[in-house]
Protein backbone atom coordinates (compact mmCIF):
# COMPACT_ATOMS: atom_id res chain seq x y z
CA UNK A 1 0.00 0.00 0.00
CA UNK A 2 3.11 2.59 0.14
CA UNK A 3 3.05 4.00 -2.85
CA UNK A 4 4.45 6.91 -1.48
CA UNK A 5 8.13 5.82 -0.92
CA UNK A 6 9.30 7.13 2.42
CA UNK A 7 12.87 8.36 2.48
CA UNK A 8 15.14 6.36 4.73
CA UNK A 9 17.50 8.87 6.08
CA UNK A 10 17.36 11.80 8.53
CA UNK A 11 17.71 14.40 5.76
CA UNK A 12 15.11 13.65 3.23
CA UNK A 13 12.69 13.29 5.78
CA UNK A 14 13.29 16.29 6.93
CA UNK A 15 12.69 17.97 3.30
CA UNK A 16 9.76 15.74 3.03
CA UNK A 17 8.63 17.27 6.75
CA UNK A 18 8.59 20.49 5.07
CA UNK A 19 5.27 19.05 3.06
CA UNK A 20 3.09 19.13 6.10
CA UNK A 21 3.16 22.73 7.57
CA UNK A 22 1.93 23.47 4.35
CA UNK A 23 -1.71 23.17 3.22
CA UNK A 24 -2.96 22.65 -0.77
CA UNK A 25 -4.13 26.12 -0.58
CA UNK A 26 -0.12 27.82 -0.13
CA UNK A 27 0.75 25.77 -2.92
CA UNK A 28 -2.09 26.08 -5.51
CA UNK A 29 -1.80 27.87 -8.49
CA UNK A 30 -5.29 30.65 -7.95
CA UNK A 31 -4.85 31.31 -11.79
CA UNK A 32 -7.71 29.13 -13.35
CA UNK A 33 -8.24 28.99 -16.70
CA UNK A 34 -12.07 27.39 -16.17
CA UNK A 35 -14.89 26.87 -18.72
CA UNK A 36 -18.72 26.16 -18.63
CA UNK A 37 -20.02 23.48 -20.55
CA UNK A 38 -21.46 26.01 -23.44
CA UNK A 39 -17.74 25.87 -24.46
CA UNK A 40 -16.76 23.61 -27.57
CA UNK A 41 -13.87 21.19 -27.26
CA UNK A 42 -12.04 24.00 -30.24
CA UNK A 43 -12.69 26.75 -27.79
CA UNK A 44 -11.01 24.79 -24.38
CA UNK A 45 -7.89 23.69 -26.99
CA UNK A 46 -7.47 27.58 -27.53
CA UNK A 47 -7.17 28.22 -23.90
CA UNK A 48 -4.64 25.27 -23.91
CA UNK A 49 -2.66 26.82 -26.44
CA UNK A 50 -2.50 30.33 -25.71
CA UNK A 51 -2.33 29.95 -21.72
CA UNK A 52 0.22 27.18 -21.76
CA UNK A 53 -2.04 24.70 -19.66
CA UNK A 54 -2.86 21.63 -20.45
CA UNK A 55 -5.87 20.88 -17.90
CA UNK A 56 -9.10 23.14 -18.03
CA UNK A 57 -12.22 22.47 -15.23
CA UNK A 58 -15.58 22.60 -16.31
CA UNK A 59 -17.79 24.60 -13.63
CA UNK A 60 -21.10 25.60 -13.25
CA UNK A 61 -21.47 28.30 -10.67
CA UNK A 62 -18.15 27.64 -9.40
CA UNK A 63 -18.69 23.82 -8.78
CA UNK A 64 -16.43 21.64 -10.59
CA UNK A 65 -18.55 19.50 -13.10
CA UNK A 66 -15.38 18.13 -14.92
CA UNK A 67 -12.02 18.55 -16.91
CA UNK A 68 -11.30 18.32 -20.12
CA UNK A 69 -7.22 17.10 -20.28
CA UNK A 70 -4.74 17.57 -23.14
CA UNK A 71 -5.94 13.44 -24.11
CA UNK A 72 -9.65 14.23 -24.42
CA UNK A 73 -8.76 17.30 -26.98
CA UNK A 74 -6.61 15.01 -28.93
CA UNK A 75 -9.29 12.13 -28.62
CA UNK A 76 -11.69 14.52 -29.98
CA UNK A 77 -9.50 15.97 -32.54
CA UNK A 78 -8.77 12.22 -34.28
CA UNK A 79 -12.81 11.95 -34.52
CA UNK A 80 -13.38 15.02 -35.66
CA UNK A 81 -15.38 16.26 -32.82
CA UNK A 82 -13.95 19.19 -31.62
CA UNK A 83 -16.72 21.65 -32.10
CA UNK A 84 -18.52 19.79 -29.84
CA UNK A 85 -19.82 20.75 -26.40
CA UNK A 86 -16.94 20.28 -23.33
CA UNK A 87 -19.77 18.04 -21.54
CA UNK A 88 -19.57 15.41 -23.99
CA UNK A 89 -15.77 14.83 -23.77
CA UNK A 90 -14.47 15.76 -20.98
CA UNK A 91 -13.81 13.74 -17.32
CA UNK A 92 -17.00 13.66 -14.81
CA UNK A 93 -15.22 11.61 -12.65
CA UNK A 94 -13.73 14.64 -11.40
CA UNK A 95 -11.39 13.95 -7.82
CA UNK A 96 -10.83 16.99 -6.47
CA UNK A 97 -8.71 18.24 -3.05
CA UNK A 98 -9.82 20.36 -0.59
CA UNK A 99 -7.64 23.76 -0.08
CA UNK A 100 -7.18 23.01 3.97
CA UNK A 101 -5.72 19.59 3.54
CA UNK A 102 -1.93 19.07 4.24
CA UNK A 103 0.24 19.33 1.15
CA UNK A 104 1.00 15.52 1.52
CA UNK A 105 -2.86 14.71 0.99
CA UNK A 106 -1.62 16.38 -2.58
CA UNK A 107 1.35 14.40 -3.22
CA UNK A 108 -0.26 11.34 -1.58
CA UNK A 109 -3.30 12.06 -4.28
CA UNK A 110 -0.28 12.31 -7.26
CA UNK A 111 1.05 8.80 -6.59
CA UNK A 112 -2.39 7.24 -6.17
CA UNK A 113 -4.52 8.79 -9.19
CA UNK A 114 -2.58 8.83 -12.82
CA UNK A 115 -3.44 12.59 -13.23
CA UNK A 116 -0.87 15.43 -13.64
CA UNK A 117 -3.64 17.88 -11.68
CA UNK A 118 -6.22 18.18 -8.82
CA UNK A 119 -8.83 21.47 -8.97
CA UNK A 120 -8.77 22.76 -5.82
CA UNK A 121 -12.07 23.59 -3.63
CA UNK A 122 -13.31 25.42 -0.73
CA UNK A 123 -15.68 24.82 1.53
CA UNK A 124 -18.73 25.25 -0.42
CA UNK A 125 -17.17 23.22 -2.88
CA UNK A 126 -16.44 25.99 -5.11
CA UNK A 127 -13.20 26.09 -7.02
CA UNK A 128 -10.17 28.00 -5.65
CA UNK A 129 -7.70 26.98 -7.52
CA UNK A 130 -5.59 23.91 -9.35
CA UNK A 131 -2.57 21.92 -7.99
CA UNK A 132 -0.10 20.24 -10.49
CA UNK A 133 3.36 18.42 -9.45
CA UNK A 134 5.00 21.88 -10.89
CA UNK A 135 3.38 23.99 -7.54
CA UNK A 136 4.46 21.49 -5.06
CA UNK A 137 7.84 21.48 -5.97
CA UNK A 138 8.30 25.43 -6.36
CA UNK A 139 6.13 26.02 -2.87
CA UNK A 140 8.70 22.59 -1.27
CA UNK A 141 11.68 25.26 -2.68
CA UNK A 142 10.43 27.91 -1.77
CA UNK A 143 9.63 26.90 2.07
CA UNK A 144 13.17 25.09 2.37
CA UNK A 145 14.67 28.52 1.22
CA UNK A 146 12.55 29.96 4.34
CA UNK A 147 12.80 27.61 6.89
CA UNK A 148 17.16 27.73 6.00
CA UNK A 149 16.66 31.34 7.02
CA UNK A 150 15.04 31.13 9.69
CA UNK A 151 17.46 28.54 11.60
CA UNK A 152 19.77 30.88 10.72
CA UNK A 153 18.08 33.61 12.39
CA UNK A 154 17.03 31.70 15.27
CA UNK A 155 21.31 30.46 15.82
CA UNK A 156 22.19 33.75 15.87
CA UNK A 157 19.61 34.64 18.52
CA UNK A 158 20.05 31.50 20.80
CA UNK A 159 24.22 32.44 20.73
CA UNK A 160 23.32 36.03 21.38
CA UNK A 161 20.68 35.15 24.60
CA UNK A 162 22.14 31.89 25.26
CA UNK A 163 18.98 30.50 25.16
CA UNK A 164 18.70 26.36 24.58
CA UNK A 165 19.26 25.19 21.17
CA UNK A 166 16.67 23.81 19.21
CA UNK A 167 15.98 20.07 19.03
CA UNK A 168 14.58 18.86 16.14
CA UNK A 169 14.04 14.95 15.23
CA UNK A 170 12.26 13.41 12.73
CA UNK A 171 11.98 9.31 12.58
CA UNK A 172 10.27 6.90 9.91
CA UNK A 173 8.12 4.80 11.62
CA UNK A 174 6.77 1.24 10.46
CA UNK A 175 3.61 -0.41 10.35
CA UNK A 176 3.87 -3.32 13.22
CA UNK A 177 7.44 -2.50 13.96
CA UNK A 178 6.46 -2.47 17.50
CA UNK A 179 9.50 -3.29 18.72
CA UNK A 180 11.24 0.13 18.27
CA UNK A 181 7.75 1.86 18.76
CA UNK A 182 8.36 4.25 21.91
CA UNK A 183 11.99 4.75 21.46
CA UNK A 184 11.51 8.19 19.71
CA UNK A 185 9.13 9.21 22.84
CA UNK A 186 11.48 8.03 25.13
CA UNK A 187 14.63 10.20 23.23
CA UNK A 188 12.20 13.08 23.87
CA UNK A 189 11.72 12.50 27.51
CA UNK A 190 15.42 12.25 28.28
CA UNK A 191 15.74 15.60 26.29
CA UNK A 192 13.10 17.22 28.35
CA UNK A 193 14.69 16.03 31.36
CA UNK A 194 18.15 17.64 30.65
CA UNK A 195 16.17 20.71 29.64
CA UNK A 196 15.43 21.03 33.36
CA UNK A 197 11.77 20.98 32.48
CA UNK A 198 9.01 20.39 35.01
CA UNK A 199 8.51 16.65 35.43
CA UNK A 200 4.10 17.65 34.92
CA UNK A 201 4.84 19.14 31.71
CA UNK A 202 7.35 15.96 30.72
CA UNK A 203 4.73 13.65 31.90
CA UNK A 204 2.20 15.35 29.27
CA UNK A 205 4.83 15.17 26.55
CA UNK A 206 5.63 12.01 26.91
CA UNK A 207 2.18 11.09 27.13
CA UNK A 208 0.59 12.98 23.93
CA UNK A 209 4.42 11.30 22.12
CA UNK A 210 4.14 8.30 22.91
CA UNK A 211 0.31 7.47 21.80
CA UNK A 212 0.96 9.73 18.73
CA UNK A 213 3.97 7.20 17.80
CA UNK A 214 1.96 4.28 18.49
CA UNK A 215 -0.83 5.53 16.10
CA UNK A 216 1.31 5.81 13.06
CA UNK A 217 2.69 1.96 14.24
CA UNK A 218 -0.63 0.26 14.58
CA UNK A 219 -2.70 2.09 12.59
CA UNK A 220 -1.23 3.56 9.27
CA UNK A 221 0.68 2.48 6.31
CA UNK A 222 3.67 4.05 7.93
CA UNK A 223 4.51 7.58 8.56
CA UNK A 224 6.65 9.82 9.63
CA UNK A 225 7.14 11.46 13.30
CA UNK A 226 9.08 14.50 14.43
CA UNK A 227 9.88 16.19 17.53
CA UNK A 228 11.09 19.94 18.15
CA UNK A 229 11.54 22.17 20.63
CA UNK A 230 12.38 25.47 21.33
CA UNK A 231 12.57 27.84 23.79
CA UNK A 232 8.69 28.26 24.72
CA UNK A 233 6.99 24.65 23.20
CA UNK A 234 7.11 21.00 22.21
CA UNK A 235 5.90 20.38 18.85
CA UNK A 236 5.02 16.67 17.75
CA UNK A 237 4.11 16.36 14.55
CA UNK A 238 2.81 12.56 13.33
CA UNK A 239 1.97 12.27 9.67
CA UNK A 240 1.43 8.96 7.48
CA UNK A 241 0.17 8.31 4.28
CA UNK A 242 -2.69 6.18 4.54
CA UNK A 243 -5.47 4.85 5.22
CA UNK A 244 -7.05 7.81 6.79
CA UNK A 245 -9.52 7.85 9.22
CA UNK A 246 -13.18 8.10 8.02
CA UNK A 247 -14.63 9.85 10.83
CA UNK A 248 -12.37 12.29 12.74
CA UNK A 249 -14.97 12.92 15.32
CA UNK A 250 -14.95 9.16 16.35
CA UNK A 251 -11.50 8.21 16.36
CA UNK A 252 -11.27 11.45 19.23
CA UNK A 253 -14.12 9.53 21.05
CA UNK A 254 -13.01 8.04 24.03
CA UNK A 255 -13.06 3.96 24.15
CA UNK A 256 -13.74 3.71 19.82
CA UNK A 257 -11.26 1.78 18.28
CA UNK A 258 -10.89 0.11 15.21
CA UNK A 259 -7.57 -1.64 16.37
CA UNK A 260 -7.56 -5.36 15.10
CA UNK A 261 -7.20 -8.62 17.97
CA UNK A 262 -3.36 -8.54 17.33
CA UNK A 263 -3.34 -4.99 18.51
CA UNK A 264 -5.52 -5.52 21.14
CA UNK A 265 -3.40 -8.37 22.48
CA UNK A 266 0.07 -5.97 22.41
CA UNK A 267 -2.04 -3.84 25.11
CA UNK A 268 -3.40 -1.38 22.74
CA UNK A 269 -6.37 -0.67 21.02
CA UNK A 270 -8.00 0.66 24.03
CA UNK A 271 -10.07 3.90 22.38
CA UNK A 272 -7.82 6.44 24.68
CA UNK A 273 -5.21 6.84 21.80
CA UNK A 274 -6.33 10.85 20.50
CA UNK A 275 -8.37 11.40 23.33
CA UNK A 276 -5.41 11.14 26.06
CA UNK A 277 -3.01 13.06 23.43
CA UNK A 278 -5.75 15.63 23.03
CA UNK A 279 -6.30 16.25 26.65
CA UNK A 280 -2.71 16.76 27.70
CA UNK A 281 -2.14 19.46 24.58
CA UNK A 282 -2.14 22.94 24.74
CA UNK A 283 -2.94 22.98 21.11
CA UNK A 284 -4.07 19.63 19.43
CA UNK A 285 -5.04 19.77 15.30
CA UNK A 286 -5.88 16.53 13.73
CA UNK A 287 -6.49 16.25 9.39
CA UNK A 288 -7.06 12.86 7.70
CA UNK A 289 -7.93 12.09 4.42
CA UNK A 290 -9.54 9.04 3.65
CA UNK A 291 -6.90 7.41 1.46
CA UNK A 292 -4.40 10.32 1.53
CA UNK A 293 -2.94 10.03 5.24
CA UNK A 294 -3.54 11.58 8.38
CA UNK A 295 -1.87 14.23 9.79
CA UNK A 296 -1.66 15.23 13.81
CA UNK A 297 0.18 17.94 15.75
CA UNK A 298 0.10 18.71 19.22
CA UNK A 299 2.26 21.32 21.13
CA UNK A 300 2.82 21.87 24.35
CA UNK A 301 3.96 25.04 26.53
CA UNK A 302 6.97 24.99 28.48
CA UNK A 303 6.17 27.70 30.87
CA UNK A 304 4.08 26.50 33.45
CA UNK A 305 1.84 29.20 34.04
CA UNK A 306 0.51 29.51 30.27
CA UNK A 307 -0.02 25.83 30.66
CA UNK A 308 -3.04 23.44 30.76
CA UNK A 309 -5.80 24.02 33.17
CA UNK A 310 -6.80 20.43 33.34
CA UNK A 311 -3.28 19.21 34.53
CA UNK B 1 6.32 -1.03 50.57
CA UNK B 2 10.04 -2.02 50.06
CA UNK B 3 10.13 -3.79 46.25
CA UNK B 4 12.06 -6.48 48.86
CA UNK B 5 8.96 -7.35 50.23
CA UNK B 6 6.60 -7.47 47.78
CA UNK B 7 8.87 -9.18 45.65
CA UNK B 8 9.08 -12.35 48.48
CA UNK B 9 5.11 -12.02 48.75
CA UNK B 10 4.81 -12.57 45.23
CA UNK B 11 7.38 -15.32 44.93
CA UNK B 12 8.44 -13.29 41.50
CA UNK B 13 11.90 -14.23 40.25
CA UNK B 14 13.86 -11.20 39.18
CA UNK B 15 14.32 -10.79 34.97
CA UNK B 16 16.41 -7.39 34.97
CA UNK B 17 17.37 -6.39 38.50
CA UNK B 18 19.73 -2.49 38.45
CA UNK B 19 21.28 -2.64 41.63
CA UNK B 20 20.32 -1.73 44.61
CA UNK B 21 16.64 -2.40 43.56
CA UNK B 22 15.68 -4.03 46.73
CA UNK B 23 15.52 -0.85 48.41
CA UNK B 24 13.27 0.77 45.85
CA UNK B 25 10.24 2.29 48.23
CA UNK B 26 6.71 1.57 46.55
CA UNK B 27 3.94 4.29 46.81
CA UNK B 28 1.59 2.74 44.62
CA UNK B 29 0.51 0.11 43.33
CA UNK B 30 -1.30 -0.07 39.47
CA UNK B 31 -2.65 -3.16 38.05
CA UNK B 32 -3.49 -3.30 34.34
CA UNK B 33 -3.37 -4.51 30.76
CA UNK B 34 -4.01 -1.46 28.64
CA UNK B 35 -0.98 0.12 27.29
CA UNK B 36 -2.76 3.86 27.29
CA UNK B 37 -4.56 3.63 30.89
CA UNK B 38 -0.63 2.69 32.16
CA UNK B 39 0.48 5.68 30.35
CA UNK B 40 -1.99 8.00 32.26
CA UNK B 41 -1.82 6.36 35.44
CA UNK B 42 -0.94 8.98 37.84
CA UNK B 43 0.50 7.65 41.33
CA UNK B 44 4.24 8.37 42.90
CA UNK B 45 6.68 6.09 43.05
CA UNK B 46 4.26 3.24 41.36
CA UNK B 47 4.84 -0.24 40.69
CA UNK B 48 3.39 -1.82 37.74
CA UNK B 49 1.44 -5.44 38.10
CA UNK B 50 0.28 -6.45 34.31
CA UNK B 51 0.44 -9.44 32.32
CA UNK B 52 1.29 -8.12 29.48
CA UNK B 53 4.85 -9.16 28.35
CA UNK B 54 5.65 -6.62 24.78
CA UNK B 55 9.25 -4.19 25.48
CA UNK B 56 5.75 -1.88 24.52
CA UNK B 57 5.57 -2.21 28.08
CA UNK B 58 8.58 -1.22 29.74
CA UNK B 59 8.77 1.68 27.38
CA UNK B 60 5.66 3.05 28.48
CA UNK B 61 6.72 2.23 32.35
CA UNK B 62 9.86 4.33 31.77
CA UNK B 63 8.06 6.92 30.04
CA UNK B 64 5.78 7.27 33.26
CA UNK B 65 8.89 6.66 35.94
CA UNK B 66 7.50 3.62 37.45
CA UNK B 67 9.36 2.26 40.28
CA UNK B 68 9.74 -1.12 38.70
CA UNK B 69 7.13 -3.99 36.78
CA UNK B 70 5.96 -7.10 37.95
CA UNK B 71 4.48 -9.42 35.75
CA UNK B 72 1.55 -11.30 36.37
CA UNK B 73 0.47 -15.05 35.68
CA UNK B 74 3.41 -15.54 33.89
CA UNK B 75 5.36 -18.63 33.23
CA UNK B 76 7.49 -17.18 30.32
CA UNK B 77 8.49 -14.56 28.44
CA UNK B 78 9.64 -13.46 25.13
CA UNK B 79 12.95 -12.79 24.52
CA UNK B 80 13.40 -8.97 23.81
CA UNK B 81 11.21 -8.39 26.96
CA UNK B 82 14.94 -8.02 29.15
CA UNK B 83 16.38 -6.29 26.85
CA UNK B 84 14.32 -3.95 26.97
CA UNK B 85 14.28 -3.37 30.63
CA UNK B 86 17.90 -3.25 30.97
CA UNK B 87 17.77 -0.72 28.06
CA UNK B 88 15.32 1.12 30.43
CA UNK B 89 16.92 0.71 33.95
CA UNK B 90 13.62 -0.82 34.84
CA UNK B 91 13.33 -3.37 37.38
CA UNK B 92 11.62 -6.46 36.12
CA UNK B 93 10.40 -9.69 37.69
CA UNK B 94 7.94 -12.72 36.80
CA UNK B 95 5.49 -14.47 38.92
CA UNK B 96 3.08 -17.01 38.29
CA UNK B 97 0.48 -16.15 40.63
CA UNK B 98 -2.61 -14.41 38.86
CA UNK B 99 -3.16 -10.99 38.88
CA UNK B 100 -5.79 -10.53 41.26
CA UNK B 101 -4.14 -13.09 43.50
CA UNK B 102 -0.66 -10.88 43.28
CA UNK B 103 -3.09 -7.12 43.72
CA UNK B 104 -4.86 -9.36 47.29
CA UNK B 105 -1.05 -9.86 48.62
CA UNK B 106 0.03 -6.68 47.84
CA UNK B 107 -2.91 -4.71 49.12
CA UNK B 108 -2.21 -6.75 52.32
CA UNK B 109 1.30 -6.43 52.86
CA UNK B 110 0.15 -2.13 52.19
CA UNK B 111 -2.36 -2.43 54.79
CA UNK B 112 0.06 -4.39 57.49
CA UNK B 113 2.45 -1.75 57.54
Amino acid sequence: MSDVPLPVDENSLRIQELAYGLKVRHVMTTKIFAVTRQCTMREVQAIMKSNGVSGVPVVDGGHVLGMVSMHDILNAYELGHLQDGVAKHMSSDVQTLSDEVPLTFAISAFSRYPLRRFPVVNKKNELVGIVTPRNINLALIRELSRQLTEIEEQGTVSAREGESAVYHRVYRLDRYDFEHAGNASAALKRELKQRGISPKIIRRAAIASYELEINIVAHSHGGSFTHFIDGHRVRITANDFGPGISNVEKAMTEGFSTANDWIRSQGFGAGMGLPNAKRVSDEFEIQSGVEMGTMVKSIIYLKEESSHENQ
Amino acid sequence: MRMKEIVEELSAVPLCEPAGWEELGVGSVFASDLISDILVSEGEDQLLLTSLTSPQVVRTAALVGAVAIILVHRRQTPPGLEAAAREQGVPLFRSTITKFEACVRVARLRDSK
